[in-house]
């Protein structure tokens, strides 16, 4: 009985084995490329979560709060729940772009209008926000 | 699965894309460039310039676009084309930029709607 | 012929018309700006925004406090007093052009019509020396400050109490512009005056908090942390424009004495404290 179930086992392992070579390689594949992916929208992430802390570039600390970051500002709401606030990412980007669009009095600085941040820079930062 | 791939596989044909222009790009550059660069820079330089006077004529000058024409001067003066070219633009879209900020509140100065 | 009398005629009242139009009542803009903030800040008494933003603030108004026990202000009262006293070369002083004495801050800045511009205090300085043969003071640092430290310092108390005569145009023009000027988007980062010091006053800019518009002109010259030493209000607004990136004016330029006008009208009524320490 034993030596019959480690045989069918065994059987079963090698029939496995053979037939389910090509899934897994495919599946390894793609757990490469997605965490290739994931990698370098990491990396996105990050360079725009240090643009929005930096004074020189978004500085939007200086009116928002951003959870765990020091001293933030309140002149602006609180940079949270975004993808409930904007579904639709390109609409976050648009008013980090330039708010008076929507907002005609509004204070934020139209970084895209008046060319404070570049495209990409901007692209960045609203990545890095709409995590937030 | 399949959107996965395809969204993984794009940034590299663009990648390939992009290095191919580079590359076609330096190869056609320096043929028609170098000589006419500095030419170049000389024409956007004063096109700056009269942008940032224009805006300044009004009141609408930015704090750095005097800044960068010096800057953008002394870069070309350097060799440093590249520099000097970016700089400058840079320079003429503030002094644009100054002159239309200010010329659309000419006259039409928004007051906010919570002190009417 | 008669048609173009008509014509001539309603040519005229809309001429006279358009201004009245044009510019806003600086009497009921006041009412307007003191009545904004006594609504925000009920719970401020009026005479305190004279303190901005310490008067917002109690924890920052108790370091502010602290400072005030040695103010870093006093040597430039003591220096201006000296200046003030000293004879130019032809034997007169500004007492001669000043017969009221020191105390007399609260006359500025005020619209004369003979000259038909906005006078400030720092103006009417250097037009006495010039009067008396003397060169004027440049509009920074001593001995400048030094004397506006002292007359302030003289003129504690008395209430800011500017004038925009009704009876010349220019005057109203003068006081148009500077209203203009504080309502108007500048510099890359595209803020007015009115952006950070009406509905955003009491925020915090990082840890600066925002001062009220109304009280901003009690205090000067002030002695600012940030600078360490003592500086006119036209310092502060070069400083202001170039936060947000736009050029700055010259001091006493015309555009800042517009601005000074409108801006320390908006404080009438309220009592000079100058000098004053800030951040």
């Amino acid at each position: 009985m034993p030596s019959k179930t480690t045989n069918k086992k065994t059987d079963q392992t090698t029939g496995r084995t053979a037939r389910q070579l090509l899934p897994a390689l495919l599946a390894a594949l793609m757990l490469t490329a997605t965490a290739a992916l994931a990698g370098k929208h990491g990396a996105v992430i990050e360079e725009g979560k240090s643009l929005t802390f930096d004074r020189k570039k978004g500085n939007c600390l200086a009116c928002h709060y951003i959870a765990g970051a020091v001293s933030p500002g309140n002149i602006g709401p609180a940079l949270a729940g975004m993808k409930a606030r904007y579904p639709k990412k390109e609409d976050l980007r648009a008013r980090i772009w330039d708010v008076t669009e929507f907002a005609p009095e509004a204070m934020m600085p139209p970084f895209g209008r008046h060319k404070i941040l570049s495209e990409d820079e901007i692209t960045k930062i609203t990545e890095y926000i709409y995590t937030l | 699965m399949k959107g996965r791939y395809a969204a993984a596989a794009q940034p590299r044909r663009l990648a390939t894309g992009s290095l191919l222009a580079v590359a076609l790009f330096s190869m056609v550059l320096p043929a028609g460039a170098g000589k006419a660069d500095r030419a170049e820079f000389d024409r956007l330089h004063a096109e700056a310039e009269q942008a940032r006077k224009k805006a300044d004529s009004i009141g609408g000058q930015w704090r750095d676009t005097a800044k960068f024409l010096k800057q953008a001067k002394a870069a070309a003066d350097a060799g440093e084309l590249d520099k000097a070219m970016k700089l400058a633009r840079r320079a003429k879209d503030e002094g644009e930029l100054g002159y239309r900020q200010a010329s659309s509140q000419k006259g039409n100065v928004q007051i906010p709607s919570y002190l009417k | 012929m008669t048609g173009k009398i008509l014509a001539g005629v309603l040519g005229a009242a809309c001429f006279a018309l358009a201004p009245a139009m044009l510019h806003a009542d600086p009497q009921s803009d006041l009412e307007v700006y003191q009545r904004f903030f006594k609504e925000k800040y009920p719970d401020i008494p009026f005479t305190q925004f004279a303190d901005g933003a310490y008067a917002l603030n109690e924890q920052m108004r108790e370091n502010w406090e602290a400072i005030e026990e040695f103010p870093p202000y006093g040597p430039f009262v003591d220096s201006g007093e000296r200046l003030w006293a000293a004879p130019f070369a032809n034997g007169k002083g500004y007492a001669d052009c000043f017969p009221d004495g020191p105390a007399m801050q609260h006359k500025f800045p005020r619209w004369d019509k003979e000259q038909g511009q906005v006078v400030t205090l720092s103006l009417a300085l250097n037009q006495c020396r010039e009067t008396h043969g003397e060169k004027p003071m440049k509009y920074k640092g001593s001995p400048l400050v030094d004397l506006l430290s002292y007359i302030a310092y003289q003129s504690r108390g008395k209430k800011i109490n500017v004038v925009v005569p009704k009876d010349d145009p220019r005057a109203m023009a003068a006081y148009q512009k500077g209203k203009d000027f504080y309502f108007t988007r500048r510099g890359q980062l595209n803020f007015s005056c009115a952006h950070c010091h009406f509905k955003n006053s009491g925020m915090s800019l990082r840890t600066d908090i925002l001062s009220t518009a109304v009280g901003q002109t009690t205090g000067w010259p002030v002695y600012r942390s940030k600078w360490g030493t003592a500086g006119t209000l036209h310092r502060r607004y070069t400083g202001c424009n170039k936060q947000v990136r736009a050029k700055p004016f010259k001091r006493e330029s015309e555009q800042y004495r517009n601005l000074e006008y409108f801006h320390t009208h908006m404080s009438n009524g309220l009592a000079l404290n100058g000098p004053a320490a800030r951040k």
